[in-house]
């Protein structure tokens, strides 16, 4: 009797380091990176707005670019994620996709306009968008890191084992930082096949 | 049997690979060489009186070289494995100048952000410490740009500002 109640707590307190506890809070680790990743892509796209009203405010000549930023915008906050499709590659990969079009219309939102680059409101508004996309960087490098710790933690002895057994853990995608020759393709398809 | 499972937590290295930091050796670490000491006592004081005053951990370095990364990159690693600012308030702030690449970053804590503003960082950058920069006066950039902090990052001054 007292034997086997011996033996179910050794066997509690040898099991917690299998992963029981660890496997869990790298999980929530990578997810709660995962939310840092996306609040900073959430707080570039709260910009774009006010950066368009700008360039138009300031009397540019008003260009194709601008209506390209904003689809950018609209269709990049269509593709949401939570923490459950992580394990998705698709999902990750669609996601990254939609923000690199952003990306790409910003940069050529730059280089439209390189009239309005001492303009005060353009300048404050391009200097937090630069610390935006600053920040962006460290927080996917956080979460890829995160990824990193979880994917080598549920492959891996011991914990491998509770990984495996109790929660059937899959592992997560990392977030790639660009989509091969992202950087290089000349126009952006906003995936409304237009 | 399951007696192999030893936790084994793995520790979070010092320093990455790849980095060459400079050892924080004081609030002003100036490995590249470019002030004086009297200005070096000058601004370690300030910043030790920042700290008395805010809490803030404000720490000035100068480097000789980012080893091939950029400037935003490098500062965040040196703030995150120098520990700069007070854990789970996340205030630190650091001042990086690197001459040889000709690169000055303001790199700020979550915590600050709010009172260190990406284009309030622009703006001394741009208006205090460059002009001086560019003419080639390293410590006088230097004390600007570290007012200008000051200037933001305390409540009182920020109010009478």
């Amino acid at each position: 009797m007292s034997y086997r109640v011996f033996f179910a707590l050794t066997s509690a307190v040898a099991l917690s380091a299998c992963g029981l506890n660890s496997v869990p809070t790298a999980e929530e680790n990578a997810k709660a990176r995962w939310a840092d990743v996306q609040n900073n892509y959430q707080r570039r796209a709260d910009l774009i707005p006010n950066l368009v009203a700008t360039v138009k405010a300031a009397g540019a000549q008003e260009k194709s670019i601008l209506v390209e930023v904003t689809q950018a915008r609209a269709s990049a906050s269509q593709v949401k994620i939570s923490g459950a499709d992580l394990t998705d590659p698709a999902k990750v990969a669609a996601y990254e996709q939609a923000q690199s079009g952003v990306t790409l219309s910003l940069q050529r939102l730059q280089e439209a306009y390189p009239e309005l680059k001492s303009q005060g409101n353009y300048t404050t508004l391009m200097s937090q968008l630069e610390g935006t996309e600053n920040r962006i960087v460290i927080a996917r490098k956080d979460y890829n890191d995160a990824v990193q710790a979880y994917n080598t933690r549920i492959r891996t002895f011991p914990d491998a084992i509770g990984a495996k057994v109790f929660y059937g853990a899959k592992p997560m995608v990392p977030f790639q930082a660009t989509t091969p020759g992202a950087e290089t393709a000349p126009t952006v398809n906003f995936g409304n096949a237009s | 049997m399951l007696a192999g499972c030893g936790s084994s937590a793995p520790a979070r290295p010092a320093a990455p690979a790849g980095y060459d930091f400079p050892a924080l050796s004081g609030r002003v670490v100036d490995a590249a060489n470019l002030l004086p000491a009297s200005s070096r006592t000058t601004i370690t004081q300030e910043l030790a009186a920042l700290e008395q005053r805010t809490g803030h951990q404000f720490v000035v370095v100068t480097v000789p070289g980012l080893g091939g990364h950029t400037i935003e990159d490098y500062g965040v690693t040196l703030g995150r494995t120098w520990g700069i600012g007070r854990k789970g308030v996340n205030d630190g702030v650091l001042l990086v100048v690197a001459p040889v690449e000709r690169k000055v970053r303001i790199e700020v804590g979550y915590g600050l952000e709010r009172a260190l503003r990406d284009e309030e960082a622009r703006t001394i950058i741009d208006s205090a410490i460059l002009p001086a920069f560019r003419a080639r006066d390293f410590p006088r950039g230097i004390a600007a740009g570290v007012d200008g902090v000051i200037r933001e990052i305390s409540p009182s001054e920020r109010l009478a500002a």
